[in-house]
């Protein structure tokens, strides 16, 4: 019992899409009861371990074995650079991460811009390769009023529909990355969890490329 | 200023009674079998010229820890053993009759990223033998790392094997371009193999090699795996391959049943060269070392020789006890 596979999954934004993608694999995660629960609790047929967690933190636990394996959106994963397998591109939570910025800001104008981002270091390398000059400022959320407030002159943010940035008054000035969730397994856990983790691997492999259902 | 008397700098510990006491039996238990299999100790230089690290495992240079001496030369607190070793036995040479065998224990210090809970310094020990081929050497370096493990105290310990020429042998059938094969290889590292079929699909590679590539990506099991994957292989260097992983269980009765043939863990293909070892301990799901043959290393310093080696972290080991 105790050597079953722990997976992390991530709150917030992901996690309903996380446990229905889970659900249609066959694996049911019981609904909390009155919204609180154990810190670590099984699926219903009691097959893997689960634990909720910050979606920024779960690199850090899968990459050092803490956790086995975990569902990560690919902008957290990049921005982490954690040293992990990625089996299985899930196909949910698709976003893309924008440069944007308040109309009469051009990225040619970048002698020294300063962007705001949650995302500092996939900023960093996507500034140098396109080898533009600016200054990174790392802000925890709400990134998109920093510009408004004066403290940067443009953004690298998450956008889903676009309609945030619109009402901010900024566009988009280009794709940074592609986002979707991807489960990630811990380099020792595919060996030595081996039979477990690869079930989980093909329990969501079938569901996303053979069997997608009703996909969202 | 005053912290920093009784302070210790962020991913430095000191190692205290009870795990240093550990630390030196398993080093002690270590040195016995070593002595034995006829492996003499070296102690390398604990600082290097960081140039040592550009050659072989790339990102270890890196990770260097690094310092200007007097004359402003730019070196490095050893952050691996095994260029080390590369550097020393390509300057005695004449004096040494080959094969070389070598063991060595001792810190390597490597930076890592602040708050990310890591050890700047870690402990090491390990064991090289140096201008023998395979299968002969593979079999004697694996021996004696296995042995050095039982006899340490982990009875359970075992080890996937894998070989570089296997998948080398089926990309080099490829005929990929050179960006091409990175794409490749990325999808590869990350495990995904549904993007990895679709790459393949794209680059127009037919269907055959798709299998072979799709049955080496699940590859993990006993002689009958390995067997099972043999039979769809089409290229000299794949077969070699594996045949030289069959006889390595014929040869090691001894070891037979610890021995797992994974084929699916293909990092660091650019640095080994043949087979390729995983040391793991199943009680705390911890990897405690790695090794396995290297044998473009000693070209690079000079010297053509084979080599193959093994490494074990004196803090997995410790922790594992």
């Amino acid at each position: 019992m105790k050597n079953r596979a722990l997976i992390a999954l991530p709150k917030g934004r992901l996690y309903e899409k996380a446990v229905d993608l889970l659900g249609r694999a066959g694996i049911r995660i019981p609904p909390a009861p009155d919204g609180s629960r154990k810190l670590v609790f099984p699926d219903a047929d009691g097959r893997f371990d689960f634990v909720l967690l910050k979606p920024i933190d779960i690199p850090v636990y899968v990459e050092s074995g803490a956790i086995d394996a975990g569902i990560v959106g690919s902008d957290v994963l990049r921005e982490r650079e954690a040293d992990v397998y990625e089996p299985v591109d899930l196909g949910i939570g698709k976003c893309r991460l924008v440069l944007a910025a308040p109309a009469g800001v051009a990225l040619s104008s970048a002698g020294s811009l300063r962007v705001a981002t949650k995302y500092p270091r996939t900023a960093e390398l996507f500034f140098r390769a396109r080898q533009l000059h600016v200054h990174i400022v790392k802000l925890d959320g709400s990134v998109e009023i920093a510009p408004l407030l004066g403290l940067a002159d443009a953004i690298v943010d998450l956008v889903e529909t676009g309609r945030t940035l619109m009402e901010n008054g900024m566009h988009e000035l280009e794709d940074v990355a592609r986002v979707s969730a991807k489960l990630i397994v811990n380099r020792t856990a595919m060996k030595m969890k081996s039979a477990d983790v690869r079930h989980l691997i093909t329990l969501l492999d079938t569901v996303v490329y053979e069997n997608p259902g009703q996909q969202k | 200023m005053d912290g920093n008397i009784v302070g210790l700098p962020a991913g430095y510990r000191d190692i205290m009674f009870e795990d240093a006491a550990l630390r030196r039996r398993i080093e002690t238990e270590f040195a016995s079998v070593f002595s034995s299999a006829g492996f003499r100790e070296i102690i390398p230089s604990a600082v290097e010229y960081l140039d040592l690290y550009s050659r072989g495992n790339q990102g270890i240079r890196e990770r260097a820890v690094r310092f200007l001496d007097r004359e402003d030369n730019l070196l490095a607190l050893r952050a691996d053993f095994t260029p080390a070793v590369a550097r020393i036995v390509t300057a005695h040479l004449r004096e040494m009759p080959l094969p070389v065998r070598v063991w060595y224990s001792g810190p390597v210090f490597r930076k890592t990223d602040r708050h990310s809970g890591q050890y700047r310094e870690f402990s090491q020990i390990g064991a090289e033998l140096i201008g023998g081929d395979p299968p002969d050497a593979d079999c004697e370096i694996l021996d004696a790392a296995m042995q050095c493990l039982v006899m340490s105290g982990f009875p359970d310990v075992c080890v996937h094997v894998n070989h570089a020429g296997i998948f080398r042998g089926l990309v080099n059938s490829l005929g990929l371009a050179q960006s091409e094969l990175a794409e490749v290889r990325s999808a590869i590292d990350r495990k995904d193999m549904r993007a990895l079929g679709t790459r393949l699909e794209e680059l127009g590679v037919n269907g055959s090699v798709r299998a072979q590539v799709s049955a080496l990506s699940r590859c993990v099991g006993d002689s009958r795996a390995l067997a099972g994957v043999a039979s769809s292989i089409d290229n000299a260097e794949s077969a070699d391959a594996i045949a030289g992983l069959e006889f390595l269980a014929l040869r090691l009765p001894r070891w037979r049943d610890r021995i797992t043939f994974d084929l699916t863990e293909i990092d660091e293909l650019e640095y080994y060269t043949g087979v390729m070892f995983t040391f793991l301990s199943p009680a705390h799901s911890a990897e405690v070392g790695r090794g396995g043959r290297y044998d473009s290393l000693m070209r690079e310093f000079g010297a053509d020789l084979p080599a193959v080696g093994f490494s074990f972290s004196m803090d997995k080991l410790g922790e594992c006890a």
